[in-house]
């Protein structure tokens, strides 16, 4: 161990004791301003999901679910513009074996519909959009994966990526223009516990999906073919 | 005119840049961007003119009241900074070729989260915002395309992401102790939750998380490596103007929540480092973007001294700093485009161009702090309020500003001598598209010189209404103001040591 390794972990000690006795004096458990037990009760009459995470992520804090869509999209646009164009040589990759191959075509449907599912139902259960996204994705690059020399379309995916981030700020402007909010839920809440209930919200869920799936199978596509280029 | 479109209309613009480029003629797509910026400044420009210098637009998103749902505090100091991020990004813009797809849409996005970060009332809000901005700037700083801009964004990342982490548990703790995000809730909470250990270590994780887009102290390291690896406009944007977004942020927390606190002094102390070590390692600095880029952690820290100034006196101090800083670097980072490198390729430069040269002379002389020209008004308000304070720590201040002038002084001009000597090989001349840009924002200095007057009365009014957190609660929360104790939701506050708040909650 150098000199510098023993001070990295001095510095590592010292600053976990200092957050553990800053941690010491924090109140756990106890409600103290009321925001969220407030938001806890409003939340199944204001916005009518049974899900509370679904209403505080799309309508209490709509707009930072926006936002974290787009550091998703600066993250692949910056990732995009990084790794640059498509190896030559990805299509002499070999495929994978046999099992791989079966059971990534088994698994495509399946996935296809676990991952429509959880979005289309995330403001009635534990998911939603993001999770749906990622199961998505992964239905669209397991083949990949299985035969390294079949082509993604980027094409269809950027622009799907592209209409669903667009579909989430029209919705929010709609919102503004009919009652003057941005991301306002709209349509009134419906009947609490149906699939079509909660207004916009399964909109913005599904805007949230495909937007999520789209770039995360568009990212991980490009990370693959260009593995070989420096 | 709703806040709320100065962050959606880049973000969309963004959105469909790439789809724009790929299915209509690639003239639209060229002007895309710059379209959206003209209205973006045109929107800007109206709800400067429609709100009142004493009252602000507070939206509330999603129609939730405020402290349930967020808020963007929409006032004529956030608007000023939206302003030059967006005229600054304009310039830098057209200052460049058009029609790469990836950059133009992580400039669209660099500047939506700015505008959101500027206008954002709500603790997580602004981190979400600041995470856009922090990810679009490595794109940015890598769009060089060089092995080094690669590996100088990726250690900017690592400590940025560093920096995300702690701001993110800043506000984790602050959340912990107070149950609340809303900036102007916590306002009104801070007096008696958190002015405490908890409250300040808080703010000292905030600070430093901050403080890497901010360039502060002991978390720059990575300025000197981005700003010589990234194409020059990058770093004029990055470093002229959207570092100064995140002090932004830092100055509203020191108004709203830790006003009566030791925490200005850390910002303080920092600021002072900073300008120290900043300004040494800029005399030690061989190559021209490397003085530029110690000189803009120097400048970086005068801001961060004004603003820990208690009070209007530091508000203005460090608005003026920060907008004088914001005009004179992107142009000077403009000319390193030309003549970046060492300085042994300047020498001569004035004979192969005049105007580039006296473009920098000026620009050089005005962040010293020359006068007539406004870097030597901005360092005076600085002075001004430093001494105001009574504070032995700020008068300290005070005379590391004056040494680090000197310094300043010292290496600018061994540059500026350097161009006028003769040389047998002349440096390359600046192009046209590199000096429109680097004269304009020196156009925009010039006309602060003929209209210092009304500027300093505007900023006055803007710095007393600013430093005064009872306006921008009882702008967030135009009700509750005058009882806000009555409220349900205040009521539940759990006040340590007052037998008095049990009472009233069991009421």
């Amino acid at each position: 161990m150098n000199l510098r390794e023993i001070s990295g972990l001095i510095f590592i000690i010292g600053l976990g004791f200092l957050l553990g006795a800053v941690f010491k004096c924090l109140p756990y458990g106890e409600p103290i301003t009321g925001v969220g037990q407030t938001i806890t009760a409003l939340a199944p009459i204001e916005v009518g999901t049974t899900n509370i995470v679904a209403s505080v992520l799309l309508a209490y804090r709509g707009l930072d679910t926006l936002g974290e869509l787009t550091v998703l999209f600066v993250a692949a646009t910056a990732i995009g513009m990084v790794l640059g164009q498509r190896d030559p040589e990805i299509s002499s990759q070999p495929e994978a074996g046999f099992i791989l191959k079966t059971a990534a075509n088994i698994l495509f449907p399946f996935l296809i519909i676990l991952g429509a599912y959880i979005i289309l139902h995330g403001h009635l259960t534990p998911g939603g959009g993001f999770q749906g996204g990622a199961i998505l994705a992964a239905a669209f690059f397991i083949p990949i994966l299985a035969t390294p020399a079949s082509p993604f379309n980027h094409h269809i995916s950027s622009l799907i990526e592209g209409f669903a981030g667009v579909a989430f700020i029209i919705i929010g402007l709609l919102a503004l223009f009919g009652k003057g909010y941005f991301l306002a839920p709209l349509f009134g809440t419906g009947e609490v516990g149906h699939l079509f209930s909660a207004g916009s919200l399964p909109l913005l869920y599904l805007a949230v999906g495909l937007k999520v799936g789209a770039e995360l199978a568009g990212l991980l596509a490009r990370l693959q073919e260009t593995e070989a280029s420096d | 005119m709703n806040g709320i479109w100065l962050v959606a209309l880049p973000l969309l613009g963004a959105f469909l840049l790439p789809i724009i480029y790929r299915h209509l003629p690639k003239k639209v797509g060229k002007w895309t961007g710059p379209f959206i910026l003209l209205i973006n400044l045109g929107i800007a420009l109206e709800l400067w003119r429609s709100i009142p210098v004493d009252s602000a637009q507070s939206i509330a998103m999603g129609g939730f009241p405020a402290p349930l749902g967020i808020i963007f505090y929409v006032d004529r100091l956030a608007l000023l900074f939206v302003m030059l991020v967006v005229l600054g990004t304009l310039i830098l813009w057209l200052g460049s070729e058009l029609g790469r797809i990836r950059e133009e849409t992580l400039l669209l996005l660099l500047v939506g989260g700015s505008c959101g970060l500027a206008l954002s009332g709500d603790l997580f809000n602004i981190y979400v915002f600041y995470e856009i901005v922090a990810v679009a700037s490595y794109g940015l700083a890598a769009s060089g395309k060089t092995g080094a801009g690669y590996a100088a964004s990726l250690r900017f990342l690592i400590l940025s992401a560093l920096g995300s982490a702690l701001l993110l548990l800043g506000i984790a703790l602050i959340y912990a102790v107070t149950g609340t995000l809303n900036l102007a809730h916590l306002a009104t909470l801070a007096p008696y939750m958190l002015n405490d250990i908890v409250g300040l270590s808080a703010f000292a994780l905030m600070l430093i998380g901050l403080g890497v887009k901010a360039e502060l102290f002991p978390v720059n390291t990575w300025v000197p490596e981005v700003y010589i690896t990234a194409p020059a406009r990058i770093s004029a944007l990055l470093g002229g103007i959207v570092s100064k977004l995140t002090l932004l942020i830092v100055l509203r927390f020191l108004v709203l929540i830790y006003a009566d606190t030791d925490a200005p002094l850390l910002l303080l102390s920092l600021g002072v480092l900073g300008v120290l070590t900043g300004e040494l390692a800029a005399l030690r600095a061989t190559d021209l973007r490397q003085v530029l880029a110690f000189s803009s952690i120097g400048q970086l820290g005068l801001v961060a001294i004004a603003f820990s100034i208690p009070g209007p006196d530091g508000v203005i101090a460090g608005v003026v700093l920060a907008l004088h800083h914001a005009l004179v670097k992107p142009a000077l980072f403009m000319l390193t485009e030309a003549w970046g490198g060492h300085f042994k390729r300047l020498v001569g430069a004035a004979h192969v161009s005049l105007w580039g040269t006296l473009l920098f002379i000026v620009l050089v002389l005005s962040l010293v702090g020359i006068p007539p020209l406004p870097g030597f008004w901005a360092k005076l308000l600085l002075l001004k309020g430093a001494f105001a304070t009574e504070n032995v720590w700020y008068h300290t201040a005070i005379a590391v500003v004056l040494i680090a002038t000197v310094i300043e002084t010292a290496y600018f001009m061994r540059i500026v001598r350097l161009m006028f000597q003769q040389q047998s090989e002349p440096p390359i001349k600046p192009r046209l598209h590199e000096l429109i840009p680097a004269s304009t924002f020196a156009a925009l200095l010039a006309l602060s010189i003929v209209y210092v007057g009304t500027i300093t009365k505007n900023m006055n009014e803007i710095a007393v209404k600013v430093a005064d957190k009872k306006i921008y609660i009882s702008n967030t929360f135009p009700v509750w103001h005058r009882d806000f104790k009555k409220n349900a939701l205040t009521e539940n506050v759990k006040i340590p040591n007052s037998p008095s708040s049990k009472e009233e909650t069991q009421e």
